[in-house]
């Protein structure tokens, strides 16, 4: 649709910037002040600096136990994401493609989730989760959070299931391979594709899980980088220590900038797949 | 190739019954590790704890102590509880605010980007959607440092534009607080409906915008003449989410204010996650009770909404 360009296309143009800069603004100004000095950032915060205080992501690093926080992510992400997705992906293939008695009913009540707000149970979540003795628990956070349905994600590999032809398991079966055998050697790696969005989703989702560790984790040694930035942040009416607090952010927002580089185009394509669906 | 060519050979039917009987075997010993360890999971973790908080607001419990049946004492409380209202209108002040908007912003935008054909549309595209990967806690982070009286951001530009703002603190002041955490989520929250909105405006047909072009159509009558009500099934639906999100939703609001100052931002689900996980005297049993309102409240805006909004999708 190529049209004549008039004075109003600068008024959209401006528009389409100044969103552009609401974004990147604040970010890039973090990311400034985060190479600043405390004393230099109080005195005038639009100062150029006089010199790159890199320092500031190390002692971030060190003051707020950040590598500590993010090996404790990286446990409780990876291995939810693992064991979740693996899951996620067999269920998806026993719910849409073998018929058994009961299949109806167990879609029925993994229906059900979607008229639950998930704050009603957070109370007797923790309760149970207290007298099977796993909170506190980075063990525990996983198993809450890798033993579950998830209708979006079942839907959304369940489809993608349906769309493979029945012929490959059967071909399977006669050669004598075994339920197992077809499951992790044909339907398994013909459904790739489907199953990296739902990776990618639940990675977002669990490395931006701030209310479940915040609830579960009390020992700082176990802290998430979610929860532990929100202490950091706690302690800043203490500290006011702000250029390594803007270090500490940018820090936590890495791996999300690492995800998005490299699976933009799924990511945007994923995410609008459940808004369509509803 | 070795077991298929014996497996063709066996004409004994007893054989070939225990085979079938051995695959049925194996088919239900496949479904039972397969759908055990999630199923059951989902059972314990989700359906288990939702039937008990209906249990749980009939105690008076702190969680700790023995647990005493009040019956329906918790929620004659509730319906005297001011802080409970108080937490309830400022929902209703985020349901009015955020989605219309996200809502508004994202219609724009995605217009602009679908039909403008401006350079650095997908650039646009990609940058706007960043902040919808980022982490609740980085969001609301990122604007404690924009709100902070001393050094925030934004009293750095009114300083910089001459307004005497003094050291104004956005969050802490009851009168600008509640309004401060509207732009955090829609700041985080607009990208991702300018990619659905986007999606949908680009499977309109041309020819419907070519016609209206020659007729001297401007971009204005376009857009709400023809976009906007063809795509409507589509805002539709993002108006519920949107709604029933901000309804649900109070992890920013936990993370910059946690309801302060004095309960200005409270919100019903950070009201029951203070009764229940905060630092004060805890309550699971009325904590449950405002849960069931909140309940009763999100099923009834889904069913009012699903009536007076209805389906309008339009045929072309």
């Amino acid at each position: 649709m190529r049209e004549k360009r008039t004075i109003i296309d600068v008024v959209w143009w401006v528009l389409l910037i100044a969103w552009s800069m609401a974004i990147l603004f604040p970010l890039l100004w973090v990311f400034y002040q985060s190479l600043r000095s405390n004393p230099s950032f109080f005195q005038d915060v639009w100062a150029l600096p006089e010199s790159l205080n890199w320092m500031n992501y190390k002692n971030a690093w060190i003051k707020y136990g950040i590598g500590n926080a993010m090996l404790n992510t990286l446990y409780y992400v990876g291995v939810s994401l693992v064991l979740g997705t693996f899951l996620t992906t067999i269920n998806a293939y026993a719910l849409t493609r073998i018929s058994f008695k009961g299949r109806k009913l167990m879609w029925a009540l993994i229906m059900l989730s979607l008229f639950l707000p998930g704050i009603n149970a957070l109370i007797p979540q923790y309760v149970l989760m207290r007298e099977l003795h796993l909170t506190n628990s980075l063990t525990g956070l996983i198993l809450l959070d890798s033993l579950g349905e998830n209708v979006f994600f079942l839907m959304l590999l369940g489809g993608f299931m349906r769309s493979l032809p029945k012929e490959l398991e059967e071909s399977g079966f006669l050669d004598g391979a075994s339920i197992f055998q077809v499951f992790m050697r044909i339907i398994f790696p013909l459904s790739i594709p489907g199953i990296v969005t739902v990776a990618i989703f639940k990675f977002l989702g669990l490395y931006n899980n701030f209310l479940g560790p915040f609830i579960y984790l009390s020992d700082q040694s176990k802290y998430t980088i979610g929860v532990s930035m929100y202490a950091a942040n706690q302690m800043m009416q203490y500290t006011s220590d702000w250029v390594t607090m803007f270090a500490g952010v940018m820090i936590a927002m890495v791996p999300s900038i690492i995800m998005f580089m490299f699976f933009q185009r799924w990511i945007m394509e994923g995410a609008t797949l459940g808004a369509v669906k509803g | 190739m070795n077991r298929l060519s014996r497996a063709k050979r066996s004409p004994a039917s007893g054989l070939w019954k225990d085979g079938l009987k051995n695959a049925k075997m194996q088919r239900n010993l496949f479904l039972l590790l397969a759908l055990t360890p999630a199923f059951g999971g989902y059972l314990l973790f989700t359906l288990y704890p939702n039937m008990l908080s209906v249990y749980y607001s009939l105690l008076n419990w702190n969680g700790i102590s023995e647990p005493e049946f009040v019956g329906l004492s918790n929620f004659v409380t509730l319906f005297q509880d001011k802080y409970v209202w108080r937490a309830l209108l400022n929902n209703l002040f985020y349901m009015a605010t955020v989605p219309i908007a996200v809502i508004s912003i994202s219609l724009l935008l995605g217009y602009l980007l679908a039909n403008k054909g401006y350079k650095g549309t997908s650039f646009f595209k990609v940058l706007f959607f960043f902040p919808n990967v980022l982490s609740t806690i980085v969001i609301a982070l990122l604007w404690t440092f924009i709100y902070d009286g001393s050094f925030g951001l934004l009293n750095d530009f009114l300083r910089l534009l001459g307004v005497p703002i003094g050291n104004f603190y956005w969050l802490g002041e009851a009168r600008t607080a509640l309004a401060a955490i509207v732009p955090p989520y829609v700041w985080g929250g607009v990208g991702l409906y300018v990619i659905i909105f986007m999606n949908a405006m680009t499977t309109i047909p041309k020819s419907l915008y070519e016609s209206a072009i020659l007729e001297g159509a401007r971009h204005m009558t376009i857009l709400f003449r023809i976009t906007i009500p063809l795509i409507m099934p589509i805002v539709r639906i993002s108006a519920l989410f949107l709604i029933l999100g901000t309804l649900k939703g109070f992890e920013k609001q936990l993370i910059l204010t946690n309801g302060g100052p004095a309960g200005a931002t409270d919100v019903v689900g950070l009201y029951i996650f203070n009764l229940a996980f905060g630092t004060e005297n805890h309550n699971y049993g009325y904590a449950s009770a405002v849960g069931m309102l909140l309940f009763v409240i999100l099923v009834t805006a889904k069913l009012l909404m699903d009536k007076y909004m209805p389906d309008r999708s339009v045929e072309y």
